[in-house]
């Protein structure tokens, strides 16, 4: 059994690429079980495959991958659209009329609360259950995929549509690295994303702020656990 | 009660002693306890003993032979001890007397 598995050779490459599926702890405990043996690299890659598979279906066992996915990813992406394309269409107004104070007051504005909202609801999404991240980018994209699917062409670029797909992104890295807010900055960013529904007119006030429950779950962390 | 595989993992944990570490515990179950052992059942079933208070698990220092990787190290605990001796007991209690003849088709 003891005979050590050389750390090159495709087999083992495809062993190491499974094993990314595994948290690095875990990967470095596997990944050494693994050299230590004399298994061949399918039966290495199925092991590591099972064992992440199994780890995916425990954490599915907690509400939490049920909550972000379906109860936030998918419906704040559909408000998020909404807020892409009111946001673009301000700053389209805004080119065409460079003087007007007002619309450029209007873009700014809806840009920021953009990007304050979907950096949130990203956040939350890697905060509360970092790893089905997978789960909910996949929960965030049916609806874009829906859409542009649906209404191809109509007036409004993949762009326009997808530009909360940045921040959004951007928070769920800045979550899934465990970043800990500070409740004054928590407090914040639910205060500014409520004004989203309100400046961009999308959604339905009480649709959106029932999506503001990760915030408030950053808020209620951040009081219990100081930065 | 523990199940038939966490008895199992327990007791090989214990025979190992303080060599009981992922790979050596796989080893014993195939060779000795006769059966397959996959690696997502291995540190799926250590996670849940552990969670139970039955075994403790360390990381040890990487080792060469392992690619300077560090080892998965698990220990018995007092509890999970009792918890080992309980199913077995159960098992011979439960064995007792009862004659298993061979069943159709087994080889003579």
């Amino acid at each position: 059994m003891k005979r050590q598995r050389g750390d090159s050779g495709a087999g083992w490459r495809c062993i190491e690429t499974a094993a990314g599926l595994l948290t690095p702890v875990e990967r470095e405990i596997v990944l050494g079980d693994l050299a230590e043996t004399d298994r061949s690299a399918l039966r290495g890659v199925m092991d590591v495959l099972g064992l992440a598979a199994r780890r995916q279906i425990a954490l599915w066992k907690s509400w939490r991958p049920w909550a972000v996915s379906l109860g936030l990813a998918l419906p704040a992406s559909l408000f998020l659209m909404g807020c892409s394309v009111a946001s673009s269409g301000a700053v389209g107004r805004l080119l065409e009329e460079p003087g007007q104070s007002h619309l450029l007051w209007l873009s700014v504005s809806r840009i920021f609360l953009l990007i304050c909202w979907a950096w949130m609801a990203g956040f939350g999404v890697g905060a509360v259950s970092p790893r089905t991240w997978w789960a909910s980018l996949l929960g965030c994209c049916a609806p874009c995929l829906d859409c542009l699917s649906k209404w191809p062409g109509h007036g409004i670029s993949e762009l326009q549509l997808l530009i909360f797909l940045v921040p959004g992104l951007w928070g769920l890295w800045r979550g899934r690295q465990h970043l800990r807010l500070s409740p004054g900055w928590a407090f914040f960013l639910v205060t500014i994303a409520m004004l989203a529904p309100i400046t961009s007119g999308r959604g339905g006030l009480m649709y959106s702020c029932s999506l503001l429950w990760p915030g408030w779950y950053l808020v209620a962390t951040a009081i219990r656990k100081p930065a | 009660m523990i199940g038939e595989f966490e008895f199992l993992i327990l007791s090989a944990a214990a025979h190992l002693g303080e060599d009981a570490y992922g790979a050596a515990m796989r080893e014993v179950i195939e060779t000795s306890g006769g059966r397959k052992c996959s690696l997502g059942a291995l540190y799926t079933t250590l996670d849940r003993l552990e969670a139970k208070g039955l075994i403790v698990t360390r990381m040890s220092t990487p080792t060469q032979e392992r690619g300077g990787r560090a080892k998965r190290m698990v220990r018995v605990t007092g509890k999970g001890a009792r918890a080992a001796r309980e199913f077995y007991e159960a098992v011979v209690r439960i064995s007792r007397e009862t004659a298993w003849g061979r069943a159709p088709g087994d080889p003579v």
